[in-house]
């Protein structure tokens, strides 16, 4: 095909992937009148920021956004804690028959279990505790969500690491836990940072366990906030595309920080490149 | 340095300890639910109901139907754009970084945005058209009930061809020039030289993103849910989409329960071929 | 610090409830958080937490044809009085299980019936009685004027059921037997019933198999339609200069009859109090608060339809709302959906196939009889 026939198609690939989200984004900063105008407008319109006063200012969005930024923060940092540790354990120690291989794979199978198929007995269980509606007992759901994924991704990383690094600081008298935190983990903090992004950027999209398991403020998340926007005979736009806009910000912003490791975290199978 | 075993084993138990109580346990508690009453009786009446229900097997065909639909169209238009994107001499990155867009946005937010565009009275997509001298009143997209199922596919495809683009480009940045170079110097034409070398090279990362891919179809729940709850009527509702109407409108855990462990063992047999092709590379 | 926690529907009718929670609060020192779900889902949240006796909501808004399921097994707090006798007796009738009160109603919403009474008077119609006048008039305008005789809702689910019972019940039909035990729909009245609904489906817009409420009200309020059912919470937006170019012309009256009287379906919205709330005491006195005549008064003012008799005969409010004594009328002749606890299913089994005869796709009498099998079915199960 020739040069600029391909140069044109990219053209309209990439504007077929943004028209939607800029589309959106005009529908937040237009007034109600302007929203259902036809013919649509494009770029010519009078620019309000009275939706994100509104749903921000005071609104429950507000709430809805720190109750997302604080389980993203918990649950990632639950899951490092938790998932770091194992991972250096499965790829460090020797283990009989293959059993490091078989631990892994179990690990990683449990992040294939639908979402619908364990709701109800989570609801039940955080229920039994009391952690019904509470950040706290997503944050949970959530680090178990994101600890296989950690395990995995983390794993990997080390494996790149040669033994000797640490091998060497323990035959000075170091500990092994003392040399991970102090040799191993500066060298993986590009792998430690990616890996968080997408816990995080897991926890702050999350919509059906945050559906069910929250009920009211105290909770709710973002994604949940958004949803509950779309009523039966009217659709709040404004606050809906508003609310939506600032919900698609830190996750663009993030991924842009980690798009080299984009391709490792999203195939689960790291395609040597 | 060999340690034993117990010391490794220290390391990852606290992860394998959330994992049985997080995971393991709700998905036993969940086939203790599916194979109970109401009145807390044993009994197999869920599973045998299951055989029976119409509706059901209309969600099951609905969701093969889409993640069928869904993912061919993503393979081909994904295949096509990371060849084109792979092809450009310059600015890769830029057209790559507008294209992985729709991907990163949170689904609820995708869905969202097309609910918006969809509307057949206000939104952009009929305003567009119509400005464009068509006849829009037939087409009500997610409202009809003929073009929902299309139209939901249509705002999956626009959200996830871009994951198999990332995949499928990255595979192509992994196979080596110089088996091409020979073969253009031996006069091969374009599509031989894809057909007999590229497409051979690529096959893992389609594997990979093809069963990624199908895996999440699957189990779709968040855009449905936003763009059409399963509506019109039952016109795009899928197993998990039936499940969750089982479960929180007809309040019948036992029975969603027992679907649930259907939608499992699908699930799970797909984890399996996968985990197989990762394995054989 | 006291607090509430109110669950409402996102929507025209919830906002009325949402306000008076804010005032009784702010009077009060307690702090009121209100959480507004779009239907479906304010359903689901309301009775997970029922079920579940989680006490997230202290009050909750529910749509009648949900009490029977919301009220059993204890779920509700029953009433620590007697509602009195100033309520409308249908609106009451529904809050009751047994012999105990589990709720009082808000939001008094009995279908009405709506028409152009300037293109009646112009054709020289008298205001339709029967649904055959209805007919006759579509005919007559839809021939004469550049507009659809009639328009309705037609969408699968809850749209299309509402906007069929008057006319099921017109005909003589009903949805489940008397006893409750059994499907009725696909009697010969209940047959005769959807065939007339198709015949009036030829003279509305096309696409109404798909329409739900806020359609049916733009054709009226743009004068492309020329009669529907409606709900009252929609007379305000008739005669408002900023939303409708028919103002003062659409008039209102009690549905048509036919074999049987006219009777509009009841459509209230109830307010409770879970038995699991950890502040039955303030959500109780807000409840009573709520729905007392001086409150139900501004409520009204404020567009909501009230469910006292006094109210609805209080003079200044009958001099600014023209359709209130109609209104009335419509709720002492209303008539519920059928009480049972698995209504939710029935509805949605019953509107596919009804959405499915509107649309063309189904003969009616088949059409009755697979919804006839399929209301069976769940009716036989065991919960």
């Amino acid at each position: 095909m020739k040069t600029t026939v391909r140069y044109f198609a990219s053209i309209v690939a990439a504007l077929a992937a943004l028209a939607p989200v800029y589309w959106l984004i005009t529908i937040s900063l237009k007034r109600e009148v302007d929203q259902f105008a036809y013919p649509p407008r494009w770029i010519a319109f009078h620019a309000t920021l009275q939706h994100y006063a509104e749903a921000f200012g005071g609104g429950s969005f507000a709430i809805y956004f720190l109750n997302s930024v604080a389980l993203a923060g918990m649950s990632t940092l639950a899951a490092l804690l938790i998932g770091v540790p194992a991972a250096y354990g499965l790829a460090r120690f020797e283990w009989p028959r293959r059993w490091d291989q078989r631990v892994g794979d179990w690990i990683l199978s449990t992040r294939m279990l639908p979402p619908i198929v364990t709701i109800v007995p989570l609801f039940l269980m955080l229920r039994g505790v009391g952690l019904i509606n509470t950040l706290a007992g997503l944050a949970i759901v959530y680090t178990g969500f994101n600890l296989p994924f950690v395990v995995w991704m983390m794993r990997g990383f080390f494996d790149e690491v040669p033994r000797e690094m640490e091998e060497a600081a323990m035959l000075d008298g170091d500990s092994r836990a003392g040399a991970l935190l102090r040799i191993v983990l500066p060298l993986v903090k590009p792998g430690l940072a990616a890996t968080a992004v997408f816990c995080l950027v897991f926890a702050w999209n999350e919509f059906l366990f945050a559906l069910i398991l929250t009920q009211t403020e105290a909770a709710m998340t973002l994604p949940v906030g958004i949803a509950s926007r779309v009523t039966q005979y009217e659709i709040q736009w404004g606050a809906m595309s508003a609310a939506g806009v600032v919900a698609m910000l830190p996750v663009l912003v993030f991924a842009s920080a980690a798009q080299k490791y984009l391709v490792r975290g999203l195939s689960l199978g790291a395609v040597k490149g | 340095m060999k340690t034993r075993v117990p010391a490794g084993f220290a390391w990852v138990a606290p992860s394998i300890a959330v994992l049985l109580a997080l995971s393991i346990y709700p998905l036993i508690f969940a086939v203790k639910v599916a194979l109970t009453d109401a009145s807390g009786a044993a009994t197999f009446a869920n599973f045998a109901r299951l055989a029976h229900d119409r509706v059901f097997a209309t969600a099951a065909v609905q969701t093969v139907l889409f993640t069928a639909a869904a993912l061919a169209v993503e393979f081909a238009l994904g295949l096509a754009l990371a060849l084109l994107v792979d092809s450009l001499a310059r600015a890769r990155s830029l057209f790559r970084a507008a294209i992985l867009v729709p991907m990163l946005l949170p689904p609820v937010v995708a869905a969202v945005a097309w609910r918006l565009i969809y509307n057949p009275q206000f939104g952009v997509l009929n305003g567009t058209l119509r400005r464009m001298g068509l006849n829009t009143a037939a087409l009500t997209w997610t409202d009809g009930d003929s073009s929902a199922l299309l139209s939901v596919i249509l705002v999956d495809v626009w959200e996830w061809t871009p994951f198999i683009f990332l995949l499928l480009s990255a595979g192509l940045q992994a196979i080596p020039q110089e088996p091409l170079e020979a073969a253009r110097i031996d006069g091969a034409s374009g599509w031989q030289s894809f057909r007999d070398i590229t497409l051979p090279l690529l096959k893992p990362a389609i594997v990979l993103a093809l069963l990624l891919r199908a895996m999440d179809l699957v189990r779709i729940f968040d855009q449905i849910f936003i763009l059409t709850q399963g509506g019109p009527g039952t016109a795009t509702e899928t197993v998990s989409l039936y499940i969750y109407r089982t479960a929180f409108r007809f309040s019948n855990f036992g029975y969603a329960a027992a679907m649930s462990f259907v939608l499992l063992v699908a699930t799970v047999m797909f984890s399996r071929s996968l985990m197989k092709a990762m394995k054989t590379r | 610090m006291r607090s509430l926690t109110i669950a409402v529907n996102a929507g025209v009718e919830g906002t009325a409830l949402k306000t008076a929670a804010q005032e009784w609060g702010s009077s009060h020192g307690v702090r009121i958080e209100v959480v507004e779900l779009p239907y479906a889902n304010l359903f689901e949240k309301v009775q997970l937490d029922l079920t579940s006796r989680t006490g997230a909501y202290d009050v909750i808004m529910m749509d009648d044809p949900w009490f029977p399921l919301m009220a059993a097994n204890g779920n509700l707090a029953p009433l620590p009085r007697e509602p009195d006798s100033d309520f409308i007796a249908n609106c009451l009738q529904v809050c009751k299980n047994g012999a105990t009160y589990f709720a009082l109603p808000y939001v008094g919403n009995a279908q009405l019936f709506f028409y152009r009474g300037d293109l009646f008077s112009k054709y020289g119609l008298a205001p339709p009685q029967a649904w055959d006048d209805v007919l006759h008039a579509a005919k007559t305008i839809g021939a004469k004027e550049k507009m659809f005789g009639y328009v309705m809702r037609a969408a699968p689910g809850n749209a299309v059921v509402a906007d069929f019972m008057p006319l099921l019940w017109a005909f003589g039909g009903d949805v489940v037997s008397t006893d409750g035990a059994a499907a009725a729909c696909d009697s010969a009245a209940g047959v005769e019933a959807l065939r007339f609904m198709l015949e009036l489906g030829k003279y509305s817009p096309p696409g109404y198999a798909g329409f739900n409420a806020d359609e049916v009200s733009a054709h009226l309020l743009e004068s492309t339609a020329a009669m529907s059912i409606n709900w009252p919470a929609w007379i305000a937006a008739m005669d408002d200069p900023a939303k409708s170019k028919v103002v003062g012309k659409i008039e209102f009256t009690t549905m048509p009859a036919e074999r049987e009287k006219g009777v509009g379906e009841l459509g209230a919205w109830l307010v409770a109090v879970p038995s699991a709330s950890k502040h039955t005491s303030d959500a109780f006195d807000f409840v009573f608060w709520a729905t007392d005549a001086a409150q139900m008064k501004q409520a009204a003012l404020r567009g909501n339809p009230p469910t006292r008799r006094s109210v609805f005969e209080s003079p200044d409010l009958v001099a600014k709302f023209r359709a209130f004594p109609t209104q009335l009328r419509s709720l002492d002749s209303s008539r519920p959906r059928p009480r049972t606890a698995k209504w939710n299913e029935i509805e949605n089994a019953f509107g596919i196939y009804l959405s499915k005869a509107n649309a063309g796709a189904m003969d009616p009498a088949e059409a009755m009889r697979r919804a006839a099998q399929a209301i069976d079915e769940i009716l036989k199960r065991t919960p």
